[in-house]
């Protein structure tokens, strides 16, 4: 840990990172689960061939969409990304000059949320108006508990600062034998969420055609061509972005390493592991399961809720 | 009229001696005689066959409502025959007492220009918008091979719920799966179903029109080719009501071999239908699992037939090909490694609490409404009725004469659970049935003669359980020899109502699971 904190350079060069490598998770997912299916399955960098595609296209919009309606993809882009730039990758420690904190983070992920559904209802289908409906239906269960999470373990560290709340915890220690007994319910709340907030099966499902099932896709069915290719990059940046929330809450290992080039190689090595880990266990989890009745879904947040609170409750007595 | 009359049995064409058709004097005679075979005698509506019969001596268009006995392996077909002043072509219409008759009649109305009086629906069902008024495709004036010019159109009045909170969302006829276009109009309330309309025949493509005038031997390639997945049981049935007009005698190898290729083309499709509904509910190994083993299959198929559908397999006489020793080990081999590994999927289906949840008490079609709506095949056994056409009405290696006993699967819940189990047990029985046939193979020729022009002027009636159900078909030849009308009342053509009803009880995104758990054919329907 330097004196003089974090350099901004390496919290932009991070967001960088997370941004680029946001799609490979996703193909990574996608190769795990062809695989676990008995299939071949495209290649892992597959969401990249992708976005070069869709941003090589055109754009056909609908004729009720407004001006609005073509401002989104970038917007949802934006504001993703910001939050990409809040989540410690390399090195863990406080940042010279804080960019933002924890709640920031969840803010920016609420604000893109919001901005999709709000772009899916502009454009007039059926489909979009149903997924956003069905998004702000989930959203309001997911996000209060993300806090909660972060709070249980933000208390303990006195900051909601998340580079420095991983530092703090990364001195004091991450190994699963220490941890207490909020820890775990902290964490099972984070595995309960993990799939929704990414848009995954047991809550939605990324690989249907079916409109009238979707979630998350079916705000993105008016989009095309460079719009859907931001929006499906803010998707694989979401996705990293809260698994390194994940990691930075819950397993800061490799951020407090030496300094230098060698700490700087140990924590993104560290940090790969983590998250290919928990992409290992969404691949897992959308190979075993059906996704739940539409109605079903709030119970089973819930669980993930009762989580939260007891450690919460565990912190603060 | 009482039962009487509707049992007082003339011979007006009919091939078969089993079968019997009462002329009504007049039309309005028809609801009673109608009334006295569904209620006294608890018969079906099998199906309504029009035909423009102007130019004969007769000069009508007549109508022909045919009936089947609900009572298990009882094989008979009765028509009610009504003769349609071709100056003022109306009869009474059936659907309020017998709402199986709707879509007959409504598509009678948009085919013939018979005018069911007294229909609740006065909407086109086969013509799409455009489609001149007054113009009738299958009275023998029009010319088929005719381009009819597209008039403008009004937008089609779907049935709209109105109220406080109530939207519409339209599904199609183009959707983003490679599926049939079918377009679906769902009024809803929040997520839950207030309605649904369907509107089919998008795929109407006039099939009977042309075969009409064809050689029956040419006939039958079109007839197969109605849709890809029941080729064998719609060639089958082709084949059987041809058979029974030029009374070609089948050999029993070629029965067997039938039988061996219909029973090949359920399981494929049950197999495969299966892994359809773990897509329905987001169940990514069964959905793949359940495509891996319909591959395998269709690829035994192709090895057996030369055909990943058995097209051609079953030709009018009898079979084209022997299945021989080298053909039918290596498929054994195919059958007992997919069987078990069917069970495998099927022990996981039911072993896990997040596929059964979805499954259970989604879609459910109640035993009334199905027997209203003549409801066939997976979809009925699963809400309880006991019917099954290789049993009720015996064909292919069902009418030799020891035939092989079959289990016939029901359920009683009706829902997309009971309609899988249901499958599952027919999928296993198929296996079972197929092995028996295998066994029972004997040397023999492979087809009957089928005298050289068939005789004319006659009609056949075959009912085939094909993997959605039963299909009857209704082939009757002209003075030549010739098709002079051909009629498929696939299964889908039934149950494609009631898969409307069953979405009235689930909630819009639980519809694609209701809708792969009936999986019906659009092409069967449209024709």
């Amino acid at each position: 840990m330097t004196a003089k904190g974090l350099p901004v350079w390496l919290m932009l060069a991070e967001m960088a990172l997370l941004v680029v490598a946001g799609p490979l998770i996703t193909g990574v997912i996608q190769k795990v689960k062809a695989r676990l299916q008995s299939r071949e399955g495209a290649g892992v960098l597959q969401p990249y061939r992708d976005l070069a595609k869709l941003f090589r296209k055109g754009t056909v919009q609908s004729d009720s969409a407004s001006g609005f309606f073509r401002a989104v993809p970038v917007l949802v882009l934006a504001a993703t990304t910001a939050a990409a730039a809040l989540v410690p990758v390399l090195r863990a420690g406080p940042p010279a000059f804080p960019l933002g904190d924890a709640l920031m983070l969840l803010g920016l992920l609420a604000l893109a949320r919001f901005l999709t559904a709000v772009g899916a209802l502009d454009a007039g289908g059926a489909f979009g108006g149903m997924g956003a409906s069905r998004e702000m239906m989930v959203a309001p269960l997911i996000e209060p508990v993300l806090m909660m999470v972060v709070f249980s373990s933000a208390i303990f560290a006195g900051t909601t600062e998340l580079r420095a709340l991983a530092a703090y915890r990364g001195a004091w220690t991450s190994w699963i034998v220490a941890w207490r007994a909020a820890d775990f319910l902290g964490f099972a709340a984070m595995l309960v969420l993990l799939p929704a907030e990414t848009g995954r099966i047991p809550v939605d499902n990324p690989d249907t055609h079916l409109e009238l099932t979707m979630l998350h896709e079916g705000m993105l069915l008016e989009h095309s061509g460079p719009g859907l290719g931001c929006m499906l990059l803010a998707s694989h940046t979401r996705q990293i972005v809260t698994l390194g929330l994940v990691s930075a809450l819950f397993f800061p290992v490799g951020h407090t390493g030496a300094t230098g080039g060698i700490g700087l190689l140990a924590g993104a090595g560290a940090f790969a592991l983590e998250i290919s880990l928990l992409a290992l266990f969404l691949a897992l989890v959308e190979s075993s399961y059906a996704k739940l009745r539409l109605f079903r879904v709030p119970p089973y947040l819930g669980v993930g809720f009762a989580c939260a609170l007891t450690a919460l409750a565990l912190r603060i007595l | 009229m009482d039962c009487s009359v509707a049992l007082r049995r003339s011979s007006l064409g009919d091939a078969r001696a089993l079968d019997s058709t009462v002329r009504l004097d007049r039309p309005n005679d028809l609801p009673a005689a109608a009334a006295a075979l569904t209620l006294q005698q608890s018969m079906a509506l099998a199906t309504v066959v029009a035909t423009d019969e102007t130019a004969s001596a007769d000069g009508d268009l007549k109508v022909r409502y045919v009936f089947e006995p609900t009572a298990p392996a009882d094989d008979r077909f009765v028509t009610l025959l009504v003769s349609v002043d071709a100056a003022r072509p109306e009869v009474p219409s059936l659907t309020i007492a017998i709402p199986a008759a709707n879509w007959h009649e409504r598509e009678m109305r948009d085919l013939f220009g018979i005018v069911p009086v007294g229909h609740p629906d006065p909407r086109p069902l086969v013509v799409h918008d455009g489609w001149p008024a007054g113009t009738f495709p299958l009275r023998k004036a029009f010319d088929g091979s005719r381009r009819v010019p597209v008039h403008p159109a009004q937008e089609f009045p779907h049935l709209v719920v109105e109220g406080e909170g109530v939207f519409e969302i339209p599904v199609g006829p183009i959707h983003a799966g490679i599926i049939e276009p079918g377009h679906f109009r769902f009024s809803s309330v929040g997520e839950s179903v207030l309605h649904l309309d369907a509107r089919l025949f998008y795929t109407h493509r006039g099939l009977e029109k042309r075969m009409e005038g064809l050689s029956p031997l040419d006939a039958f390639y079109v007839a197969e080719r109605i849709c890809g997945v029941c080729s064998v049981a719609h060639g089958l049935g082709y084949c059987e009501a041809l058979e029974q007009i030029a009374g070609a005698a089948v050999p029993p190898r070629a029965r067997l071999i039938r039988s061996i290729a219909l029973e090949l083309e359920r399981l494929y499709n049950h197999v495969g239908d299966v892994g359809n509904v773990c897509a329905g509910a987001a169940f990514h190994y069964g959905t793949a699992t359940g495509s891996r083993l319909k591959e395998r299959l269709q690829q035994a198929n192709e090895r057996l037939a030369g055909n990943r559908f058995l097209r051609e397999l079953v030709i009018p006489g009898g079979v084209r090909l022997d299945l021989s020793t080298d053909v039918l080990t290596p498929l054994e081999v195919t059958l007992r490694e997919v069987l078990s590994e069917f069970d495998e999927l099927m022990g996981r289906i039911e072993a896990n609490p997040s596929v059964v949840d979805r499954l259970d008490e989604t879609g459910v079609l109640s035993h009334q409404a199905a027997l209203d709506l003549a409801v066939t095949g997976v979809a009925a056994r699963a809400s309880g009725i006991d019917r099954d056409a290789r049993r009720d009405h015996p064909h292919a290696a069902f009418t030799l004469a020891n035939p092989p006993r079959l289990q016939v699967a029901t359920a009683a819940e009706g829902d997309a659970m009971a309609r899988v189990s249901v499958r599952a047990l027919e999928a296993r029985e198929s296996v079972r049935l197929i092995r028996e046939f295998i066994r029972r193979l004997e040397p023999g020729s492979l087809r009957g003669n089928l005298p050289e022009p068939v005789p004319g002027g006659r009609i056949g009636i075959a009912a085939i359980e094909s993997p959605r159900g039963e299909a009857v078909h209704w082939l009757r030849t002209d003075r030549d020899g010739r098709v002079e009308r051909y009629h498929l009342r696939s299964p889908s053509y039934h149950n494609w109502p009631a898969v409307a009803l069953a979405a009235e009880t689930a909630i819009i995104p639980d519809f694609p699971l209701v809708n792969k758990s009936f999986e019906l054919c659009y092409s069967c329907t449209d024709r």
